[in-house]
């Protein structure tokens, strides 16, 4: 079954083009890695996908809710008429659909007031509504799965990067989401940080998590992701299973790109 | 008059400064908040006006702002003001100023909060007023808190200011009294007064700034 599914979603940043008719789909359980150049869009992308920028054009579903669909050219929001970011926070269908996914910052952008345990608690507490002693209790699943439990009553201040973006993780884990999105979630981490959080990411992937990755660490998603897309100037260039378009790209463009991380 | 007599009469004045001093932050600090928002609302009139009605408040002196406030009603509307109506000006006028104030120094506060912050909150599902509640408002709290400490000590100094309504504060008595005695030992025990003031509350302020200190 398809969790996610976008198609020819066009976007435009005052004029110029960032996505180009861009279409891919995320089914359960599966990994998929996005790779490109810097500039080719995949923020934008992920963006779009989670809500904090609007397309212009295209459609998206998440499981069988249309989300987004295409009139006349123009996107049109599922519950609103104008094309507002503001109104898009607001509206409550698509509140109801972003418990559907995660997303994972390359900043981590935790909560620096906060303790860790409560960066991973509240959301779950006051915006889902759950009970706050199975939402500890979870948390605390979490923040061990994250090697972090020594942690929890730590501010965000006082871990490392790599702590940080565990923590991160923790907290969109425990909103129980069908989908994580991470973009660049190591970039923002030394070499030996970056390794621990490419360790964590792959436990999730054992478990048969449905996470979309923007990365770029190639051997890294040669071996975690089941497929890959490869970006450039807004447009998709190549898509296929991740070790075969690493390994052996199709598309000139491909290998000249992979070519630069092997060098 | 033997210096008892004397610091007992200052600490009267002392007391009224006192009320100027706290009433004035109790509306203020509030009412800077609603003025923010006006401030920063997405509807551009009120913006506007507020805008301007903030630069007004700001650039002209605290001291005549009293005044319109004490005889405005008498020379614009003829009203008929009994006693009371110098303290609810006098209030008045420095809440309304330094809620000017307060509001801009929120305001920036408020926009020094990196954009992700609210991204963040907006993607685990916040909505906004719990995502201003719950976190941007308290990180904005721990910013302002040293420009607003230099606020509130320049309030203290600005109680004096309600000499020009001829309120009796501790500042306006200190004066008298130095006026009917020929000497200047009250003015300086007026100003020993608002030093220890100002010290209480500089410390109270650390204190809480500190309070503060456990995150960055
Ligand atoms: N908010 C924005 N306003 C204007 N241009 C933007 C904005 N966000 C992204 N862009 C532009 O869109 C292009 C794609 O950016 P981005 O999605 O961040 O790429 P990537 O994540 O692949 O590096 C870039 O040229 C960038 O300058
Ligand atoms: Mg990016």
């Amino acid at each position: 079954m398809s969790l996610f599914e976008i198609k020819n979603c066009k976007k435009t940043f005052n004029g110029q083009k960032v996505l180009d008719d861009i279409s891919f789909k995320i089914n359960e359980g599966e990994v998929l890695a996005i790779i490109g150049s810097s500039g080719s869009g995949k923020t934008t992308l992920l963006r779009i996908c989670t809500f904090l920028e609007c397309m212009d054009d295209g459609e998206m579903w998440y499981l069988d809710n249309q989300v987004v669909s295409s009139s006349s050219g123009r996107a049109k929001y599922i519950g609103q008429d104008d094309l507002s970011l503001d109104s898009l926070n607001k509206n409550k269908e698509l509140v109801k659909i972003k418990s559907y996914f995660g997303l994972v910052f390359q900043s981590f952008n935790l909560f620096p007031h906060w303790t860790v345990l409560k960066n991973v608690m509240d959301a779950p507490i006051s915006v889902q509504k759950r009970n706050p002693n199975e939402v500890k209790e979870r948390a605390m699943y979490f923040l061990k799965k994250m090697g972090l439990e020594d942690k929890a009553n730590n501010y965000p201040c006082e871990l490392s990067g790599g702590q940080q973006q565990r923590v991160a993780i923790a907290r969109a884990l425990c909103l129980e989401p069908k989908i994580i999105y991470f973009d660049e979630p190591t970039s923002a981490l030394d070499p030996e940080l970056t390794s621990e959080i490419l360790k964590v990411i792959k436990e999730l992937a054992k478990e048969k998590r449905t996470m979309v990755i923007v990365t770029h660490e190639m051997n890294f998603a040669r071996d975690v992701a089941d497929r890959v897309i490869f970006m450039n100037d807004g447009v998709v260039v190549e898509e296929g299973n991740a070790y075969d378009l690493i390994t052996n790209p199709k598309k000139e463009r491909t290998k000249r790109f992979l070519q630069k991380y092997n060098e | 008059m033997s210096y008892t007599s004397l610091i007992l009469k200052i600490l009267d004045g002392a007391g009224a400064s006192f009320i100027i001093f706290f009433t004035t932050l109790l509306f203020s600090l509030p009412l800077g908040i609603l003025i923010m928002f006006a401030r920063m609302s997405k509807v551009k009139p009120l913006s506007a006006v507020t805008r301007f009605i903030i630069s007004i408040l700001r650039g002209t002196p605290l001291m005549l702002q009293l005044i319109v406030w004490f005889f405005g009603p008498y020379y614009i509307f003829g009203l008929k003001l009994n006693y009371s109506w110098r303290i609810v000006s006098i209030i008045l006028g420095f809440s309304i100023n330094y809620a000017a104030y307060f509001a801009e120094i929120y305001r920036s506060g408020l926009i020094s909060i990196p954009i992700s912050q609210y991204e963040a909150a907006t993607v685990l599902g916040y909505t906004k007023s719990q995502t201003f509640i719950k976190i941007i408002f308290p990180q904005m709290v721990k910013r302002v808190l040293p420009a607003v400490t230099n606020e509130i000590i320049t309030l203290i100094k600005d109680t004096s200011l309600a000499f020009v309504v001829a309120y009796a504060e501790m500042f306006t008595i200190a004066k008298q009294v130095a006026a009917k005695e020929t000497t200047i030992v009250p003015l300086f025990i007026a100003g020993l007064f608002y030093y220890i003031f100002n010290y209480i509350v500089a410390f109270a302020m650390e204190r809480i700034e500190k309070a503060f200190d456990y995150y960055r």
